[in-house]
């Protein structure tokens, strides 16, 4: 595995999640050792499950929406646990997976989510700028890449003909 | 014709630059063909059986004779003198060089062309009735609703990254020329008890290994609710397409898993909720800034009928035939509408050389207010010809031999590259295409014959349409040779239908014959002349034909 690195808005950041496998259990003091002051990425199946007690609890939460095969992980299941996340981690297990495209701009426009959106997995320069505009904000990209070259990614077309999750307006609709 | 404007330029400049980057990257090393593809594959580029091939996109099949000329002139410069016009009214060139691609985008560009979205699995070029703004009884030009579409899909950030690539198709007129029901989604413009204009839609229509005929998911969407309306199908797509097989993540297979009414409540809610946002409401004005591109050419009064076209009718035979089949009516008085068959007898279907694509371009500049249309059939089309210079269009194509009587007829087939450039193919779709052209070269055999579509894929893919051909063939393979299938009764216009297999494959050297046989109990057990094959088909079923076909 190269090693990632982590951009959020724009900057390198240090990464302040963990995932937690579902064979973990939550209490006791293997989960402050595990956490580490971290928040938890944890599965949507988990989430459903255990919500009422994560609530109780002080660690910051977030989930991973997993795009799957055949079928890939609803986010309209998130909404009800919306206000308790912090992060959503959007996975693109191979570039040509891009249920995550959908996945993003359900929570950004229909659900109005303002915490982190992450793009984790196997993620094509050329679909940084595409993400973006689909509302994503936080990148794990390959430790080699420059934080420059993701930079230019990002303003590689000057503009947009229809509008998305950002706040391009569209060339189609500015026109006139 | 749509003219780009500063916004349009910038976009694709910024491709070709964006392009150019990267094949360097390519060449020198940086990115391996693996991490090359995706990239290249956005921009056209296929690699194929011995070179890449680059495919340029004629949105909606309309071309200035400016841009003709600009295709020609790449065919001398860059391939080996001619192009291929496919079955999607785009212009494939099968023999460039990969490090000069940047440079040829570059050319293109200059007269408004790109090769964006020609490949890779995402929203394509969108297709429209090749009669457009030209047709009687036309409801609205296709061309303008298709622009606004080109557009809004244009490097969308969301659909990009699709299940599989997916195609959208418009006619404005109720004879579908454009074979809307057999795209993932196809578009009627039509009016509603008001009499607004509006859009009646398709959803799953398509070919390949399971070809299926569109689901209609509603009647009536205003026009500027159609973005909002395709964002919500595309959604619904991108979101439950399957992507664990790509040979089920076509659109088609999730309308036929989920059921058509299940698949229009999803696509309805999510209409709902990007309805009720309104950030797709198109403007009005947008709206008319795009029509007004598209408003009919400045047409001279002329008569109804022409005197110099008739004294040259009386005169010539073979223009009389050629009219017969290639010139159609035109909605203005004293107009028409020509065909140029890309199917000369014996020929490669849908090819141009530089030549015939400059001498069609002077004849659009002449004679037809400097347009040219693409058919998915794989021909050309001057929309607008008055009467009196009908006869100077004949002259001007026939020395190129682009004056081939044949449209609609036997010979006008299409056929998809096959073995001959196809890595996917079982057999060979070009030669057979020209065998059977050449058994049937007597044009009037051919015009006592009629209608009749041919239509061959070299595999199940089905790029050649095979699945809605009159008689469509299909190339089978078996322990290493290669074999035909045929089937009977397909058709791709308004009454849509898939064609059925007649029995068991035929070898490369009895196939021809087996046409010959068909056509042959054809034209012993039709009505009348007026009875096409595709009706024959219809009344008396498979029966005669395969009794036939099998006799011995
Ligand atoms: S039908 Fe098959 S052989 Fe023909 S072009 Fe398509 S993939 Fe190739």
């Amino acid at each position: 595995m190269p090693t990632k690195h982590l951009i959020i808005d724009g900057a390198t950041a240090s990464d302040q999640w963990q995932t937690i496998a579902d064979d973990i259990s939550f209490d006791g003091t293997l989960d402050e050792a595990t956490l580490d002051g971290k928040g938890a990425i944890i599965s949507l199946a988990r989430l459903e499950a255990e919500a009422d007690t994560l609530r109780q609890r002080n660690t910051p939460i977030g989930v991973i929406l997993r795009a799957g095969e055949k079928v890939g992980e609803d986010p309209h299941r998130l909404a009800p646990f919306l206000d308790m996340l912090s992060l959503v981690a959007i996975e693109f297990p191979v570039y040509r997976n891009g249920r995550g495209f959908s996945a993003a701009r359900i929570l950004r426009e229909q659900y109005n989510y303002k915490g982190e959106l992450r793009a984790t997995g196997d993620v094509l320069y050329d679909q940084w700028q595409f993400m973006h505009r689909c509302g994503i904000n936080a990148y794990e990209i390959d430790g080699d890449i420059p934080l420059a070259t993701f930079t230019k990614a990002m303003d590689s077309l000057p503009d947009a003909y229809q509008p998305a999750g950002d706040d391009k307006r569209g060339i189609l609709w500015r026109r006139s | 014709m749509y003219r780009y404007d500063e916004f349009d330029n910038e976009m694709v400049s910024a491709r070709v630059a964006q392009f150019r980057d990267q094949v360097e990257r390519r060449l020198s090393g940086e990115l391996t063909e693996d991490q090359f593809k995706p990239l290249r594959l956005m921009n056209g580029v296929y690699l194929q059986l011995h070179a890449y091939m680059l495919r340029v996109a004629i949105p909606y099949g309309t071309l200035s004779s400016r841009q003709m000329r600009m295709l020609a002139h790449i065919a001398r410069k860059y391939d080996r003198g001619y192009g291929h016009f496919t079955t999607r009214q785009n212009i494939q060139y099968n023999w460039v060089a990969l490090e000069r691609i940047p440079d040829l985008l570059e050319e293109i560009a200059s007269v408004e062309m790109h090769a964006i979205q020609t490949s890779g699995n995402c929203i394509r070029n969108v297709t429209a009735d090749q009669y457009a703004g030209a047709i009687d009884e036309e409801i609205e030009d296709p061309r303008i609703i298709s622009e606004i579409i080109r557009q809004w899909s244009s490097f969308h950030p969301e659909f990009s990254f699709l299940p599989r690539k997916f195609k959208i198709a418009v006619t404005g007129h109720k004879n579908d020329r454009a074979a809307i029901k057999l795209h993932d989604i196809g578009i009627v413009i039509t009016r509603n008890g008001e009499g607004e204009v509006g859009y009646e839609v398709h959803v799953g229509g398509g070919q390949g290994r399971t070809p299926f005929i569109a689901k209609k998911m509603t009647d009536f969407v205003p026009r500027n609710k159609l973005l909002a309306y395709l964002e919500a199908v595309m959604r619904v797509y991108n979101m439950l397409g399957r992507r664990d097989n790509s040979y089920k993540a076509r659109i088609k297979i999730l309308v036929h898993e989920t059921g058509a009414d299940e698949m229009r409540r999803l696509i309805e809610a999510e209409f709902a909720k990007i309805d009720a946002s309104n950030m797709l409401t198109l403007p009005d004005k947008e709206a008319q800034r795009i029509m007004a591109y598209f408003a009919p050419p400045a047409y001279e009064t002329a008569l109804a009928t022409s005197d110099i076209l008739q004294a040259a009718q009386s005169a010539n035979k073979d223009f009389t035939h050629w009219c017969a089949t290639n010139v159609v009516s035109h909605s203005q008085t004293g107009y028409a509408i020509v065909n140029i068959s890309l199917k000369p007898i014996g020929g490669i279907p849908g090819d141009a050389t530089d030549t015939q694509m400059e001498a069609i371009a002077d004849c659009a500049a002449t004679y037809s207010h400097d347009e040219i249309r693409v058919t998915h059939e794989q021909n050309l089309v001057l929309p607008h010809v008055r009467l009196d210079d009908v006869k100077a269009v004949y002259d001007a194509l026939v020395p190129h031999d682009l004056a081939t009587p044949n449209l609609g007829l036997i010979s006008d087939s299409i056929a998809c590259p096959g073995l001959d450039y196809c890595n996917l193919a079982n057999a060979r779709s070009i030669p057979l295409a020209q065998d059977i052209s050449t058994r049937f070269a007597d044009l009037h055999r051919q015009h006592d014959i009629g209608e009749l579509k041919i239509k061959i894929s070299g595999c199940i893919n089905a790029c050649g349409h095979h699945h809605v051909g009159h008689i469509g063939i299909l190339g089978v393979d078996k322990k290493g040779t290669e074999f035909y299938q045929i089937t009977l009764g397909g058709a791709a216009d308004e009454n849509a239908s898939l064609g059925d297999i007649t029995g068991p494959a035929f070898t490369e050297d009895k196939v021809v014959d087996a046409i010959e046989n068909l056509v042959d109990t054809y034209m012993n057990i039709r009505t009348s002349a007026d009875e096409r094959f595709i009706d024959t088909y219809r009344r008396v079923g498979m029966p005669p034909f395969k009794e036939r076909l099998y006799a011995d």
